[in-house]
């Protein structure tokens, strides 16, 4: 693939690596991606699968790329950003990092993100700031910020990240990178620190859409070792032209987004696709029945970090359950903390029909919204959120004005189908970014789709980012 | 806040209007935070008690919409189980796991005194 054949050299002799390093070194004093780089690290995990896949020939051999660290790389940490894993060493590698390995792929480091991937910016990492490659006030999205950082500076061609609610996806869009979340199985989670298990899967954040297919057709496949992964069984159908359905009412967007969003469905009309409009009359629960489920799935799933076995320990307990208690108080932050709480309330009994239950009823209304929504056209064009990157601290969004702003994004988590964030403009120095949503497995029309956009208007860089150094 | 126009704004704050907000009952939330084996300091608990507080009201919103006659969604492609082999396979795990145990004395992970 052009596009990659760069990146297949920098890691060919030492002299690159040093170029490399030094690239990577004077992006991360700026924006802070990566938790850890190490271009050197032999990758351990590396075992051909012994199937026929070929590493000398695939197009991925030697292309280094990154995981969000809660994805498991061995010979790597796994954190989670989180204080209460700080150090953990991984003991094994996710099975969608030893297929991109087998394929010749090298991990050259994890990158940060929001604490458990629980946030839309990042910032409630406990172990590091990463900040937008655009404007360094900003923050790059979440909770995949580091990864979405990391491709937008051009320091690797593609980064895995995970989404649950609009992780991959987000940052893509604040950082002007293309971000896919796969349908719901697609992809194997084994490896994944789990944080809501019926709604997150492994995806990538890449430079370009041509990366992001073959990336995603490497990773996918059914693994022994996640039993809720599936075979992606795509129908192979698609009108072509596609036929888009995009949103009429539109409203509680930044005139940036709107703008955009506007000019898109004009420019994707002139590209010969047809438009129709249609109505999601259940986008205004997406949040609340999202929020609900991920949540007490979120509650569950941290109930095993309890300083025993792993993770943070304090220094002094009189007995094990003081032990757990303050393990927990002093490795948690605020925001994982504020949801196993409400995880922990909507599955107390007396609420659980209330909240659990009926957000799970809600679900359905949403995932029947939407296949029925599919019967007339091969895609959806929506939003990723209301507004482009936003700033740090008092001037950008607080914590429960993002939850809200969830809304275009966890849509497709709780119907388990794939979307692909692209970057659709660049408004006032700003790249702004919009998606695709197909019916589950149905990778191959948000390609299309995405393609087509880029040929009119094609993916900018960041000031800063070079390709010079690797060609 | 730049860049993000004024009706947004308003949107998105319309329900946490700052200085009235809804609060979860502290005892419910000892309670809960007990169950999720949580220990919490009083200053923690305090805006802890506002920001579930604030979701659990925006949760209620979900009354709004007729779910009759709808079953719950738990997995959204998963239909059935599907079960592995019953077959031995070798695991080299074991020690590495222990390694990252935060106090050990050979193969047992050592914890405080139980009685």
């Amino acid at each position: 693939m052009e596009g990659l054949s760069s990146w297949r050299k920098v890691l060919s002799s030492s002299q690159a690596k040093q170029a490399y390093a030094g690239y990577v070194r004077e992006w991360e004093s700026r924006i802070g991606a990566f938790l850890e780089f190490d271009p050197d690290r032999s990758p351990i995990g590396a075992k051909p699968l012994g199937d026929d896949r070929g590493t000398a020939s695939h197009p991925l051999a030697g292309i280094p790329f990154a995981a969000k660290d809660n994805i498991a790389v061995e010979g790597f940490s796994l954190t989670c950003a989180s204080r209460m894993l700080e150090g953990l060493a991984s003991p094994y590698t996710a099975t969608a990092v030893s297929r991109l390995q087998a394929a010749g792929a090298v991990v050259v480091g994890k990158t940060n993100l929001d604490e458990f991937g629980m946030g839309s910016s990042t910032d409630t990492s406990a172990l590091g700031r990463t900040s937008n490659p655009w404007d360094r006030a900003r923050v790059p999205g979440g909770s995949s910020g580091g990864s979405a950082a990391a491709v937008a500076a051009g320091l690797v061609p593609f980064a895995l990240g995970s989404d649950t609610g609009g992780s991959i996806r987000q940052p893509a869009a604040f950082c002007g990178v293309y971000g896919l979340k796969p349908t719901y199985g697609v992809v194997s989670r084994y490896g994944l620190v789990a944080y809501a298990s019926s709604l997150e899967g492994i995806g990538v954040v890449a430079e370009s859409t041509a990366v992001a297919r073959l990336v995603f057709e490497t990773m996918r496949g059914l693994d022994p070792l996640d039993h809720s992964s599936v075979d992606h069984q795509p129908s192979g159908e698609a009108h072509s032209p596609l036929r888009v359905g995009v949103l009429g009412g539109l409203s509680e967007l930044s005139v940036e987004v709107e703008g955009v969003y506007r000019q898109a469905i004009k420019l994707i009309r002139e590209l010969g696709m047809t438009v129709t409009e249609i109505t999601l009359s259940t986008l205004e629960y997406v949040v609340p029945a999202y929020y609900t489920i991920a949540t007490a799935e979120a509650s569950a799933n941290l109930a095993r970090f309890n300083g025993i076995r792993y993770g943070h320990r304090p220094a002094y307990a009189e007995n094990p359950e003081q032990l757990v208690r303050t393990s927990r108080d002093e490795g948690f932050g605020e925001e994982v903390k504020l949801r196993i709480l409400l995880g922990t309330y909507v599955l107390r009994s007396g609420f659980q029909d209330q909240y659990y239950v009926r957000a799970q009823r809600v679900r359905t209304a949403i995932r029947n919204e939407l296949a029925s929504a599919f019967t007339g056209v091969d895609v959806l064009l929506l939003p990723v959120f209301p507004t482009p990157a936003f700033k740090r601290g008092d001037e950008g969004l607080s914590p429960f004005q993002q939850k809200l702003a969830d809304r275009f994004t966890a849509t497709a988590n709780l119907a388990g189908v794939p979307g692909l964030a692209f970057p659709a403009g660049v408004i006032d120095g700003l790249p702004v970014g919009l998606q695709f949503l197909a019916p589950a497995f149905e990778e191959e029309r948000l390609f299309r789709a995405a393609e087509r956009y880029a040929e009119a208007v094609p993916a900018e860089h960041p000031a800063g980012y070079s390709a010079e150094w690797r060609r | 806040m730049d860049r993000v126009n004024l009706s947004l704004q308003r949107s998105l704050t319309r329900e946490g209007g700052v200085g009235n907000l809804p609060e979860v009952d502290k005892k419910e939330l000892y309670t809960t935070a007990s169950l999720a084996q949580l220990e919490l300091s009083e200053q923690e608990a305090e805006r802890l008690a506002a920001a579930v507080g604030q979701m659990l009201e925006y949760f209620s919103k979900m009354r709004e919409i007729d779910v009759e006659g709808l079953e719950p969604t738990t997995h959204a492609l998963l239909k059935t189980n599907r079960l592995r082999e019953d077959i031995v396979v070798e695991s080299a795990l074991a020690d590495v796991l222990l390694e990252n145990a935060p106090e050990r004395e050979d193969r047992f992970i050592v914890i405080p005194n139980v009685l």
